[in-house]
C-alpha cells in the first residue's frame, strides 16, 4: 500500500475551529470591534472537545470560535460599517490635530452609523422569540437607566434606557400582567406574564450604586445597545397588541389630572411629558378609545360529560384570574415620601389601585394627603403625627405581600411600628413533603378562604402571644388529625378487651361512615398492590417512599426547631416585659 | 490781530517741517528724472503765476550761497541723479506740501473769505460768558487724544487692497466657464443635486435621511415582525449584488447554556427573610468559605518548609559521620574481580540443527491442535452453560446501559456548567449575604447588598456568552524615577 502520509492538523477538529486572533484577522477588525460584532450577532466562543488537537499540539489556553460561525460573520454588512467608523475616527483625529474646525464639523455630520434592525430580525425570526428573550434586556435597561450621568456610559444610552423601561412598565400596568414581586437584598425581582411567556427582571434599588471596577463597561454597553434595540421593537409590538398609542401618550383624563400649576419646578418643558409618563400614575391613550375594557368571555360550546366539567373549571379559573388582576381596584393609596415611590406606584397600578403622593415629591400626583377617600396610607417610619381615622396606616411590605398572595391580606400585622412578618419569596415553589414556613401555611390558608381564628383583642399585650399561638394552631392541625386516629385505635382495643365480659346491650344502628369506608377500601387496595409488586418495582417503590419519608422527617425537624425558636423568643420577650 | 495770528501759526509749522527729512530726500532721489522734471515744471508754473506766495522767505530771490557747481560728465544716468542740484525744487515742493497739509490747498489759490475775517471786536463780551461756563472735566478732550488727532488737511489715500478681490482672476475665469457651460445647457453639480432633491420632495417619496444613532433617546421604532414587506426585487439580482443577507444557521439560535437569564436569589435573600431560610443561606455561604479556607490551608501546608533544616552543627556531624569512631582504620577496597565482568549479551547462539527444528515444529503443531480441541470442547460445553452466559450478558448490558445513562446525565449537567473559554476559568462569585445583625427591619433602612451590574456581567460569563475576563493591568512603559526636591530635603 503506501501512499502519502497524512499530515497532522489538516482535517477534523483542527480545521473546524479557529482561534480568536485568527478570526479577528480574517475579518480585519480590531479586538474591540470583533468582540462587539460577536455580541451583536450572537456568536459565542466554543470549548472544543479535544483542545490539544484543535490548538495544533499546543496546550495554551485560547478562545476558539467555530470556523463556520466566522465565515457567517464575513457576510455581515455592519462589518463594513465598523471599518468605516475606524477611518472616520482617524480622519477626525487628523482634522482636530490640524485645527480644521470646518472639516471636523463636516466629518461629524457624516458620522457612519449602523443599524441593528436586521440583526434582531435575524436572531429573533418571530415576535414570540423576542418576547421569550426579553428578560436580559429588561434587566439591563432598568439597570442602565439608574446610572448616574458620570461618563461611565453615554448619557444618551441612559436616557434611552429610561425611556424604554418606562414604556415597559406602562405596558405591564395596562396589560395587568404582573405576577410576582420579591424584595431581595440585591434589588427588586418582578415577574410578569406577557403573551403566555413568563418574564422575570430585576430592578436595583434607587441610589444603590457604586460602580464596580472589575466589570468591562464596554462589553456591557454593547449588550445594552443590542438589548435597547430589541426592547424598543418588542415594546412597539406589545403596545400594538393592546391598541395603545406608541410612543405612549397619556389619555385625556390623565393629562387633565396631572396638570399642575408648578410644572416648571419639576422639569423642563421638554422633559415634563416623559416625567409624567414615568410617574406611572395615569393610564395611557388608546388608538381606539374603548369604553372600559370588556371582559372577554370564553366561547361556549355545547359539550357533554367530562368536557363540560373541565370547561366549567376553566371558566372558574378564568374568573378568578380576572378578579385577581384587579384586586386593588377601588382602593386609594397615598405614599409617604420615605417609601420607594416608583416601585410601589408600579405595583399598585398593576392591580388597579389608585395612587398618589406628595406634590413636592414627584410630578404626577393626583390627590394630596388630605383627601378623605384615601383608604391606605403607606408609611415607613415608626410613627406619624396626624392620622386620619378612616384610613389604614401600613408599611410598604403589605402591598408586596398582598400582591404575592393575590388577596388583600389582613392589615393588622403591617401597622406602623409593628414588627413585620417575614417577606417570603414568591419564587419558591414547595413540593410535597418540603418544609413550609408557618407564615406561608397561614398565607395558604388565607388564600383558600379560611378565616384565621378570631383574636381576642382585649389587650394589646396579649395580641402578640395570640398570634404566636395561632401559628402553632396551624402546625398542630395535622398532628390533631393523627391523634384522632390513634384515639380511635385505642378505643377499639379497649372495646375488644371489654368483649370478654359477656354483656348484651340493645343494638345501636351504627352510623356508617361511607366516606371513611371508601378511604379504607382505597388504602386496602394500595396495600394489596404493594404486595403484588415485582421485586424490582418494590425496591424502587421503597426507595421513593423512603425519600419522601426522609423529606417529611426533615420538615418535621425544622418545624420543631422553629417552634423551639419561637418559644424561646417568646420567653425572652416575657422576661423582658417583666423586667420592665 | 487775528490775521497775524493765523499766518504766524502757518509760519511756525512751516519752519518745523522745513527741515527735510532724510527719508523724503531719499524718496526724491529715487524718483529720479521724472520727479525732477515734474518739480521743474512746478517751479516754472509757480514762477509764471503772478500771485504765488511762498512760505519760506529764503526761497524767493537769488540765494547768495549757491555752491560752485562740480563738473561731471552728464553722459551717464548715474551722474544725472548724483550731481544734479534739486535742492530748490525740493524746498519748493515741501512748501507746497506743507501748505496743502495745513490749509488744504495752496494759500495763494484760496479765496480771501477763507483766510480773513473782519474783526468787529464787539462780540467778545457776548461770547465771554459762554466761554466762562465751566465745562466738566469730562467734556475736555484728553491731551493724548489731541496729539493723536491727524492735523493734516489732506485726506488719507485710499487703501488699494481693500478694493482688490483675492483670486479675482481665477474666479473670473470660473464664472466665464460656468457661463459658457450654461450657454451649452449644462448645469453645475450643486444645482443638479438641488433639482433632484426638489423633484423627490415633490413626488412625495420619503427623502433619505441621515440614519439615527442606535442610542438616540428619541429614535423611532416600528413593527419589525410585520408580515408585510415581501422582497420586491429579483432574488438573483440581490444575490449577485450582495444585497441579500445570508441565512442565519439554526445552530446559532441555540443558547450556549441552559441557565436562565435571571437567577432569582433564594428565599434567604429576602430583605426581611424567614428565620430558617436565612439560616440556610448563611450556612451555604459559610460552607463555601470553609471550603476556600481549607484549600488555602492545604496549599500553605504543602508549601511549608520542613522543620528539620540542616544547621551548621548537623551538617558537620553528617560530614564526619563514621570518621571519628573508627579513627585510623580505613576501609579496604576490594581489589580485582571487576575485570572479568562484561556488560551486555556476548554469547552468540549456536545454530540449530535440522532435527531440532523438526522437533520444535512438531511440538508447535501439537500445541495448536490441542488448543483447538480445547476450544471445540469448550464450545460444546457452553451449550450447557447457557443460563450463566445469559446472566452474564444481562449484567453486561445493564452495565452499559447504566454507563450510557450516566454519560447522558453528565452531558446534561455540562450544559449548565460554565465552559473554559479562554485563559481564565469562571470563578463563582461570592454569595451576597446579610448577616443577622445587618438585616434591616424596614424597607427604608435596607442597605442593598452586592452590585447588580456585576451580577449581570457574571451571569453573561456563566452562560458562556462571553469569556471570563479580568481587568487589564496597568503597565507602565517607563520606570518611575524618584528624586528628592530641594524644598523637601530642607524640611527633612
Amino acid at each position: 500500500m503506501g501512499g502519502l502520509q497524512k499530515k497532522k492538523y489538516e482535517s477534523g477538529s483542527a480545521t473546524n475551529y479557529i482561534t480568536r486572533n485568527k478570526a479577528r484577522k480574517k475579518l480585519s477588525l480590531s479586538l474591540a470591534d470583533f468582540r462587539r460584532l460577536c455580541i451583536l450577532k450572537g456568536i459565542y466562543p466554543h470549548e472544543p472537545k479535544h483542545k490539544k488537537k484543535v490548538n495544533k499540539g499546543s496546550t495554551a489556553p485560547r478562545t476558539f470560535y467555530l470556523l463556520k460561525d466566522i465565515r457567517f460573520l464575513l457576510h455581515e454588512p455592519i462589518v463594513g460599517k465598523f471599518r468605516e467608523y475606524k477611518i472616520f475616527v482617524r480622519k477626525l483625529r487628523k482634522a482636530y490635530g490640524k485645527a480644521e474646525w470646518g472639516g471636523v464639523e463636516r466629518l461629524k455630520e457624516n458620522k457612519p452609523v449602523y443599524k441593528l434592525d436586521h440583526i434582531i430580525k435575524e436572531r429573533y425570526p418571530t415576535f414570540i422569540d423576542a418576547v421569550r428573550d426579553v428578560d436580559d434586556s429588561l434587566s439591563m435597561c432598568f439597570l442602565f437607566s439608574t446610572f448616574a450621568r458620570t461618563g461611565k456610559c453615554h448619557v444618551q444610552t441612559i436616557q434611552l434606557c429610561r425611556r424604554l423601561s418606562v414604556e415597559w412598565m406602562n405596558y405591564v400596568i395596562s396589560s395587568r400582567s404582573l405576577r410576582k414581586v420579591f424584595l431581595s437584598i440585591k434589588g427588586i425581582y418582578y415577574q410578569a406574564e406577557v403573551l403566555g411567556q413568563t418574564i422575570t427582571w430585576i430592578i436595583p434599588y434607587q441610589f444603590a450604586h457604586d460602580h464596580p471596577t472589575d466589570v468591562d463597561y464596554r462589553v456591557m454597553a454593547t449588550f445594552t445597545e443590542f438589548y435597547t434595540t430589541l426592547l424598543g421593537f418588542v415594546n412597539f409590538r406589545l403596545y400594538q397588541t393592546l391598541n395603545l398609542v406608541y410612543p405612549p401618550k397619556l389619555d385625556g383624563q390623565g393629562e387633565i389630572n396631572l396638570k399642575s400649576e408648578f410644572e416648571e419646578d419639576y422639569a423642563l418643558d421638554s422633559e415634563s411629558y416623559t416625567e409624567k409618563l414615568s410617574a406611572l400614575s395615569a393610564s395611557l391613550a388608546r388608538m381606539v378609545p374603548s369604553a372600559e375594557e370588556e371582559e372577554t368571555e370564553l366561547d361556549h360550546f355545547p359539550t357533554e360529560g367530562e368536557d363540560q366539567e373541565k370547561m366549567e373549571e376553566r371558566e372558574k379559573m378564568e374568573h378568578e384570574q380576572i378578579k385577581q388582576k384587579k384586586f386593588f381596584e377601588g382602593l386609594k393609596f397615598f405614599l409617604n415620601r420615605e417609601v420607594p415611590r416608583e416601585s410601589l406606584a408600579f405595583v399598585i397600578r398593576c392591580f388597579g389601585g389608585e395612587v398618589s403622593w406628595d406634590k413636592s415629591l414627584c410630578i404626577g400626583s393626583t390627590y394630596d394627603a388630605k383627601d378623605e377617600t384615601i383608604t391606605h396610607h403607606i408609611v415607613d417610619r415608626p410613627s406619624i403625627d396626624t392620622q386620619y381615622i378612616n384610613r389604614y396606616y401600613i408599611q410598604p411590605q403589605w402591598v408586596y405581600d398582598s400582591v404575592n398572595a393575590k388577596i388583600l391580606l389582613p392589615v393588622e400585622e403591617y401597622f406602623l411600628g409593628v414588627t413585620l412578618p417575614p417577606h417570603l419569596s414568591p419564587f419558591v415553589e414547595e413540593t410535597e413533603g418540603d418544609y413550609v414556613p408557618p407564615e406561608k401555611l397561614k398565607l395558604m390558608a388565607l388564600q383558600r378562604g379560611e378565616k384565621p381564628q378570631t383574636e381576642d383583642e382585649e389587650e394589646e399585650e396579649e395580641e402578640e402571644e395570640d398570634e404566636d399561638e395561632e401559628e402553632d394552631d396551624q402546625s398542630e392541625e395535622e398532628e390533631e388529625a393523627e391523634d384522632e386516629a390513634n384515639l380511635a385505635e385505642i378505643e377499639e382495643k379497649r372495646s375488644r378487651g371489654k368483649s370478654l365480659s359477656v354483656k348484651v346491650t340493645p343494638g345501636k344502628a351504627k352510623a356508617e361512615n361511607r366516606k371513611r369506608a371508601a378511604e379504607e377500601e382505597k388504602a386496602e387496595e394500595k396495600r394489596l398492590a404493594i404486595m403484588m409488586m415485582k421485586k424490582r418495582e418494590k425496591y424502587l417503590y421503597d426507595k421513593i417512599m423512603f425519600g419522601k419519608k426522609r423529606n417529611v422527617r426533615e420538615a418535621n425537624k425544622l418545624a420543631a426547631k422553629r417552634k423551639a425558636h419561637d418559644d424561646a423568643s417568646k420567653e425572652d420577650k416575657k422576661k423582658k416585659k417583666k423586667k420592665c | 490781530m487775528r490775521l497775524t495770528h493765523t499766518i504766524s501759526t502757518a509760519g511756525f509749522s512751516s519752519s518745523s517741517s522745513s527741515l527735510t527729512t532724510p527719508e523724503l530726500h531719499y524718496c526724491h532721489l529715487r524718483a529720479g528724472g521724472a520727479i525732477m522734471a515734474a518739480a521743474r515744471r512746478n517751479k516754472r508754473m509757480a514762477a509764471s503765476q503772478p500771485g504765488f506766495l511762498s512760505f519760506n522767505s529764503g526761497l524767493d530771490g537769488n540765494s547768495s550761497d549757491i555752491k560752485r557747481r562740480k563738473r561731471v560728465n552728464k553722459n551717464k544716468k548715474k551722474n544725472w541723479n548724483k550731481y544734479s542740484d534739486i535742492q530748490d525744487v525740493e524746498e519748493f515742493l515741501d512748501d507746497v506740501r506743507l501748505q496743502e497739509k495745513a490749509a488744504g490747498g495752496l494759500i495763494a489759490e484760496k479765496p480771501d473769505a477763507t483766510l480773513f475775517f473782519v474783526d468787529t471786536g464787539e462780540k467778545d463780551k457776548e461770547t465771554q460768558p459762554q466761554t466762562t461756563v465751566k465745562k466738566g472735566k469730562r467734556s475736555k478732550p484728553l491731551r493724548i487724544d489731541l496729539i493723536l488727532q491727524p492735523d493734516s488737511r489732506i485726506p488719507a489715500p485710499k487703501n488699494v487692497l481693500a478694493f482688490q478681490q483675492p483670486n479675482a482672476k481665477k474666479q473670473r475665469r470660473m464664472a466665464e466657464k460656468a457661463a459658457r457651460l450654461a450657454a451649452m445647457g449644462v448645469l453645475p453639480r450643486r444645482e443638479k443635486l438641488l433639482r433632484l432633491r426638489q423633484a423627490a420632495a415633490a413626488s412625495g417619496l420619503p427623502v433619505k435621511e441621515n440614519p439615527v444613532a442606535n442610542n438616540n433617546p428619541e429614535r423611532a421604532f416600528y413593527d419589525l415582525w410585520s408580515a408585510g414587506t415581501p422582497e420586491t426585487d429579483d432574488p438573483y439580482y440581490l444575490e449577485q449584488t450582495k444585497k441579500k443577507l445570508v441565512k442565519r444557521p439554526d445552530r446559532l439560535n441555540e443558547k450556549p447554556s441552559v441557565l436562565p437569564a435571571i437567577e432569582v436569589v433564594g428565599p434567604g435573600g429576602s430583605y426581611n427573610p424567614d428565620f430558617f431560610s436565612h439560616q440556610d443561606l448563611l450556612r451555604e455561604a459559610h460552607e463555601v468559605e470553609v471550603k476556600k479556607l481549607r484549600a488555602e490551608e492545604r496549599l500553605a501546608r504543602q508549601l511549608a518548609v520542613k522543620e528539620d533544616i540542616a544547621t551548621e552543627e548537623s551538617s558537620f556531624k553528617e560530614q564526619v559521620e563514621g570518621l571519628i569512631e573508627e579513627g585510623d582504620v580505613e576501609p579496604e577496597e576490594p581489589e580485582g574481580g571487576s575485570e572479568d565482568t562484561v556488560i551486555g549479551p556476548t554469547a552468540t547462539q549456536e545454530k540449530k540443527t535440522e532435527k531440532q527444528r523438526r522437533k520444535e515444529k512438531a511440538q508447535r503443531i501439537k500445541a495448536l491442535r490441542r488448543k483447538a480441541d480445547r476450544q471445540m470442547i469448550d464450545k460444546q460445553q457452553q451449550l450447557f452453560q447457557l443460563r450463566s452466559i445469559r446472566a452474564n450478558l444481562k449484567t453486561q448490558e445493564q452495565r452499559t446501559r447504566q454507563r450510557q445513562a450516566q454519560r447522558k446525565a453528565n452531558q446534561e449537567a455540562q450544559k449548565s456548567m460554565p465552559r473554559r473559554l479562554g485563559r481564565l476559568k469562571f470563578q463563582t462569585p461570592d454569595l451576597d449575604v446579610q448577616l443577622s445583625h445587618e438585616l434591616a427591619g424596614s424597607l427604608r433602612s435596607l442597605k442593598p447588598e452586592g452590585s447588580i451590574l456585576k451580577d449581570r456581567f457574571m451571569s453573561l460569563q456563566k452562560r458562556n456568552l462571553i469569556e471570563p475576563r479580568e481587568r487589564a493591568k496597568f503597565k507602565r512603559k517607563y520606570k518611575v524615577k524618584y528624586s528628592e526636591k530641594r524644598a523637601f530635603r530642607e524640611i527633612v
